[in-house]
């Protein structure tokens, strides 16, 4: 599911060869909806990571979790800005909660994702040949086995924990990125300094790490991105139906709560606005930086802003 | 000619080895379960307050039954067996002693239906419109539609559904929440049956529709953006053809065609989404099953439709490789020199 070009092709603008810093910089500098994306996705993650602050200083030290805090079902307020649940909790600071915990499983398991595909990319698109083969025939076959059936399958057999989770989360959302990176990999050993490095007598690991690595900092970003897409719509799915690990407090979670209360047959809107928005703000925020990336590197897609 | 062949064995192959892997991951995670289908059964129906009687003997039974005493490679190969050359996918736990596949064809036609119908209209949908706003890129017209795409085109269709229900079923009752019909028809060969379906389907089917069409038009308005840029449609346009023209027969033809290959590659997606979109509305197909069958612990009511969504999805992309070379023939000639 990507608009980038995965035949070996393609020809990526070369970021220049140094530091993985400065290609970092020159990501940010490359396109507007880059920027907002990057915004966005920041402004969630503190927003996120300031739960424990804002929820302590709004409730006054009460807990979040804690049962009839307020009175039960209370409509939006100053206090409860978007009302209570049934147990008397504050709705806004269970959306935080969830807000932390849904981008904490998909940003793990998309960056333990990322790690297989980065490698699974570099190890086969360098070397070709069987390897390549191989590699390429599994990355396929998971590519197309909808992951979320088998996590709803093993999610209510097995007693799930989070690390479980992310890691079976991260064995589904590797292949699209290691696609998107091996097609940049097989451009990419065919230049000249990867060449150049060659007859020097760099090693093979050092060429694939040390030369095109870097290259690739903008591909291996798309990759992550989709990864966390792939990861947080299959953990929301999961946990929508009322699957995994109970004590982990997610926007899925949140939205089971929400759809087994009955809350919009009882007009209870906000308890599944709530969840929803924030998801939506999420996906799209990773959305926005995979275009601007690919407006940026995918140079058969340069002008496709319009510009 | 015998390139063609080659190239027709080499994709069946791959097919074939695709398939084998994909049934191997599902066998062996489904296999991470611990304890075994009949035991895990039976604890969810004592968890539901049922008095079983006599169970060890019961689970003993079964376990040789299914073959689960047997060693795990043992079990593996008699899954295999039993699923590619009997196309058996065992009996079902909770509408036992019904094989699966019956209660898999029950629902099939209703999800055949529903994701028919969306994904086709948000296919074609997506690719006409995809080709109109890249054809005017950089008007507004072109802007609005190119940053609605970006923005709902990796959102999960699930929650699309959640907001339809939420406005347009709830808020303001033009639709029905949930259901394929109206309790009060009768299912028949008759025109009111027809439009009661026709008008329950509409909110699950939109909520497919308007994801994949968007991520239909980003796609399709990348593609075009960058034929816009090749030679030919200089030339065409030096040449005084008419712009109607150029649009369909130049840009047009040479959009569709990766657009019938990325149908099937997305399919995963979709039937990954779709299972949720038919819990959230109620509709009675594979997905409420197969929520139904998690929440029971059927195991092999689980295997089976994981299984057929997989020889689904891998089929599709299979017969599109099959034809591609019939209506591309770019493909058909490389694999003739090849």
């Amino acid at each position: 599911m990507t608009m980038m070009a995965d035949a070996p092709g393609e020809v990526a603008a070369p970021v220049r060869a140094g530091p993985l810093w400065r290609a970092t910089t020159a990501i940010w500098r490359a396109s507007p909806r880059l920027k907002l994306g990057l915004t966005l996705l920041l402004l969630l993650l503190a927003l996120s990571f300031l739960e424990p602050i804002i929820t302590h200083l709004r409730l006054e030290g009460r807990g979040p979790t804690e049962l009839g805090t307020f009175p039960r079902l209370a409509s939006a307020s100053l206090q409860n800005p978007l009302g209570t649940d049934v147990f008397g909790r504050d709705l806004l600071a269970l959306l935080m909660i969830g807000l932390r915990f849904s981008l904490m499983v998909g940003l793990i398991a998309g960056g333990l994702a990322t790690a297989v595909a980065v490698f699974v990319a570099l190890l086969g698109g360098y070397s070709g040949g069987r390897i390549d083969y191989l590699l390429n025939t599994v990355t396929n076959a998971i590519l197309v086995t909808p992951s979320l059936p088998i996590l709803m399958a093993v999610a209510a057999f097995v007693p799930i924990d989070l690390v479980l989770l992310a890691l079976v989360l991260a064995f589904f959302s590797w292949p699209l990125g290691a696609r998107i990176i091996r097609a940049q990999v097989l451009s990419l050993r065919e230049r000249p300094y990867v060449e150049f490095a060659r007859v020097s007598g760099f090693g093979r690991f050092g060429i694939m790490f040390g030369e095109i690595l870097p290259n690739l900092v903008p591909f291996i970003i798309v990759g992550f991105s989709y990864a966390v897409i792939g990861n947080i719509l299959a953990e929301t799915g999961l946990r929508l139906i009322g699957l995994g690990p109970g004590d982990v407090i997610s926007l899925g979670l949140l939205l089971n709560w929400a759809m087994t209360f009955g809350a919009l047959a009882q007009g209870r809107y906000l308890m599944v606005l709530g969840p929803t928005v924030c998801l939506l703000l999420i996906f799209i925020a990773l959305s926005l930086i995979n275009v601007g990336i690919e407006e940026r590197f995918n140079p058969r897609l340069k002008g496709v802003t319009g510009n | 000619m015998a390139r063609v062949a080659t190239y027709y064995a080499a994709r069946l192959a791959n097919y074939l080895v695709v398939l084998l892997i994909a049934f191997t991951i599902v066998f062996f995670f489904l296999r991470l379960i611990p304890g075994d289908p009949v035991e895990n059964y039976l604890q969810s129906l004592a968890q539901q307050g049922f008095r079983i009687e006599g169970s060890a003997q019961i689970i003993a039974t079964y376990r040789e039954k299914f073959g689960l005493d047997q060693p795990l490679l043992v079990q593996y190969a008699a899954a295999l067996e039993r699923t590619f050359l009997h196309l058996d996918l065992g009996v079902s736990l909770m509408n036992y002693p019904q094989p699966v596949e019956s209660s898999i064809m029950v629902r099939l036609p209703w999800s055949i239906w529903l994701l028919g119908v969306s994904t086709v209209i948000a296919w074609v949908l997506g690719i006409a419109a995809g080709t109109v706003t890249g054809w005017l890129r950089g008007t507004a017209f072109d802007s609005v539609f190119y940053n609605l795409s970006i923005s709902l085109a990796q959102v999960p269709q699930y929650l699309v559904g959640l907001l339809l229900v939420l406005i347009l079923a709830y808020a303001l009752g033009l639709f029905p929440a949930g259901g394929a019909y109206s309790a009060g028809v009768a299912p028949g060969l008759n025109l009111e049956f027809f439009g009661s379906v026709l008008y329950y389907t509409t909110l699950p089917a939109l909520s497919i529709v308007i994801v994949s069409a968007f991520f239909w038009l980003l796609t399709t308005r990348a593609l075009t953006v960058s034929i816009l840029g090749e030679d030919y449609i200089l030339f065409a346009e030096a040449k005084g053809l008419r712009r109607l023209r150029i649009l369909n027969r130049y840009i047009l033809r040479n959009t569709l065609l990766p657009q019938v290959t990325g149908f099937a590659v997305s399919l995963a997606f979709i039937v990954n989404g779709f299972f949720l979109i038919e819990w959230i509305f109620r509709y009675p197909g594979l997905g409420s099953l197969l929520v139904a069958a998690v929440g029971q612990r059927d195991f092999n009511t689980v295997q089976g439709i994981i299984l057929l969504s997989i020889f689904t999805v891998l089929t599709a992309n299979l017969i599109v490789d099959l034809i591609y070379p019939l209506i591309d023939p770019r493909i058909r000639t490389a694999a003739e020199r090849a």
